[in-house]
């Protein structure tokens, strides 16, 4: 085991790998790179008992060698990767030579990596290592606007809470959204989702000097992680913009009229104002947080209140602790 | 080479351009600004709107795919939003400067800017919303001129000297040498860009706002704009000639002659506050 910590995945722990081969040495080598409480590896020879751990406690990383007989390799890559909920697990496939003869169809067996004999440490140490690190990052990427999500979200104001750091986070979503979703379809709505995201990464990046965070927590919500000093500053300037650009987004006679009008499944006619930017913002200042989960929770109250005014608005958390 | 084959050659060349250089003012004095980390984005969108090169990189940029809302973005000022400093930074950095003759030049960049001023004097004036829009469309309106004198330098050589030698205006001479106009050029970039559909169809329609299908507001407004400009003899568009007007462009904007004088009194202030930038 390594004692020195040379492993290269800091900050990663307690991750947990399948290795799917009748390979002893193979095993040897990986479990001899990373420490246990880095990465602890669950040994397989053969692939039938290892689909069930897979599909019953998916890893955060899966190895399968060629080697392995009673089921191909490349058919149990295809039976984790075809499945949504398990498609994001990393996967890298481990060759003999003769195995890459003729060209794999990747597109076919979406592996994330592969690895060749004979087996070289540093190359599969860092292989591997970069697999996962890729892994994490595609993992909690919003893929519209690929910032990142609910897990960094959530890792940034729990670290903020824990290192007793005074933070604002403010929560924004969109009014209105869902309307001009059901009348221009959701290829215009993801254009709208693209259009906020940009504006509130470039306002809130606009304040030189200061340590920020977004996030997209999915739909059309977001979050902002900033200083309790600049975060009026920045709600004002993501409405001001937000008001601004909006219109562009709808057709000439919407934009013209500042509405848009849609018949709801009762037969009922309907009209609906320009889509508006609602913030709602949270302080922990001097530590009167101890939970994330109290964040959300007072953001969500004060969501409300926001959205009781249908056009672009912030609201503070001015409670004492 | 057939009329055919030269248009095709030609918009293929037009459309392969990489790196349109602008002059080097505004460059400079954009450049500054964006290395100043106290900048706000409307400082530099002020500066960046007196560029017609500059202003076309951000706007292509903007519009393009990558962001995700093609088309949908007609101001400099909202598109430094969604941009942000560290790209147009990367968008400055990348710019060259023309190395050509830069007299000829300069001239056509005063006319895109004067042209850019009245375009949102007379939208004022006709009670549109956003005036900005159609200041960006007047600034764009050239804009195939531009490119037509980097990537097809030779051509744009015959299109001066038909100007100079058979006393046309240059939209004239265009179609002698090319058998097309900067109109022309001007909608294949807009549409190759992505450029919003209001200010395609003024650079496309700019001589004929009658014939634009959406946007003939947007159209005639840069018509009369250019119009007013070759008035003022403010830069240069090519020809020293004033170019027709097109009664029909009043109409759509439901404007009397006499509702120009306001705005000829407005712009001739602005004009006079701009002449001492000099390109």
């Amino acid at each position: 085991m390594d004692k020195n910590n040379d492993h290269g995945l800091l900050g990663l722990t307690k991750q947990r790998a399948i290795l799917v081969s009748p390979d002893e040495s193979l095993k040897e080598l990986l479990t001899n790179i990373w420490p246990e409480d880095v990465i602890r590896f669950e040994l397989y020879a053969k692939a039938k008992g290892a689909i069930e751990d897979i599909f019953n406690n998916p890893p955060d990383l899966l190895i399968i060698d060629n080697r392995v007989t009673d089921i191909t390799a490349a058919e149990m890559a295809r039976l984790v990767k075809s499945e949504n909920v398990y498609r994001q697990l990393p996967v890298v496939i481990c060759f003999d030579e003769d195995d890459l003869v003729k060209p794999w169809d990747w597109n076919e067996i979406e592996v994330d990596d592969f690895l060749i004999r004979p087996f070289f440490m540093p190359v599969v140490r860092d292989r591997i290592n970069l697999t996962l690190c890729r892994a994490l990052r595609a993992l909690d990427a919003n893929p519209l606007s690929k910032l990142p999500g609910n897990t960094s979200i959530i890792q940034r104001i729990q670290s903020l809470i824990d290192r007793k750091q005074d933070f604002a986070l403010a929560y924004c979503d969109l009014d209105y959204f869902k309307s001009f979703n059901d009348k221009y379809g959701f290829s215009r709505g993801d254009e709208v989702l693209n259009m906020t995201a940009r504006i509130i990464v470039n306002t809130v990046k606009s304040f030189a000097g200061e340590q920020t965070f977004v996030g997209h927590v999915g739909g059309d919500d977001f979050v902002v992680i900033t200083s309790p000093d600049i975060v009026e500053e920045a709600c004002k300037g993501i409405i001001f913009s937000f008001d601004g650009i909006v219109p562009n987004f709808y057709d000439i006679e919407d934009r013209k009229r500042k509405s848009i009008v849609s018949v709801d499944r009762q037969g009922v006619t309907q009209t609906f104002p320009l889509m508006a930017i609602s913030i709602a913002v949270v302080f922990n200042i001097g530590g009167k947080i101890k939970h994330f989960g109290e964040v959300s929770a007072i953001a969500m109250g004060l969501k409300k209140k926001a959205k009781e005014n249908p056009k672009s608005n912030y609201v503070l958390d001015r409670r004492t602790p | 080479m057939s009329d055919q084959d030269l248009k095709t050659s030609v918009k293929g060349q037009i459309l392969s351009i990489s790196d349109l250089p602008t002059l080097p003012s505004v460059l400079d004095e954009v450049t500054k600004l964006v290395d100043d980390p106290n900048s706000s984005t409307e400082q530099v969108a002020k500066v960046i709107s007196k560029d017609q090169v500059l202003s076309a990189k951000v706007l292509k940029m903007v519009n393009s795919p990558i962001y995700g809302f093609p088309g949908r973005i007609t101001t400099i000022q909202h598109a430094l939003v969604l941009l942000g400093l560290n790209v147009i930074k990367g968008i400055i950095i990348s710019t060259s400067v023309f190395d050509m003759i830069q007299k000829a030049m300069s001239g056509l960049w005063e006319h895109s800017l004067g042209c850019a001023l009245a375009s949102g004097a007379i939208a004022k004036a006709a009670g549109f919303d956003d005036p900005e829009e159609f200041t960006v469309a007047g600034l764009l309106h050239d804009l195939g001129k531009v490119v037509t004198a980097v990537q097809l330098p030779e051509l744009n050589e015959a299109i001066i000297m038909t100007v100079k030698e058979k006393n046309l205006c240059y939209y004239d001479a265009e179609k002698v040498v090319l058998g097309f106009g900067h109109d022309r050029i001007n909608a294949w970039l807009a549409r190759h860009w992505n450029l919003p559909p209001n200010v395609r169809e003024a650079m496309t329609f700019h001589h004929h706002p009658d014939r634009a299908q959406f946007y003939q507001q947007t159209a005639a407004v840069v018509h009369v704009g250019d119009f007013i400009v070759r008035l003022f003899e403010y830069g240069n568009g090519g020809d020293d000639q004033i170019s027709y007007f097109k009664p029909a462009a009043m109409k759509i904007l439901k404007l009397k002659m006499k509702d120009l004088e306001p705005v000829m009194d407005e712009l001739s202030d602005q004009f006079v506050e701009i002449s001492g930038l000099t390109f």
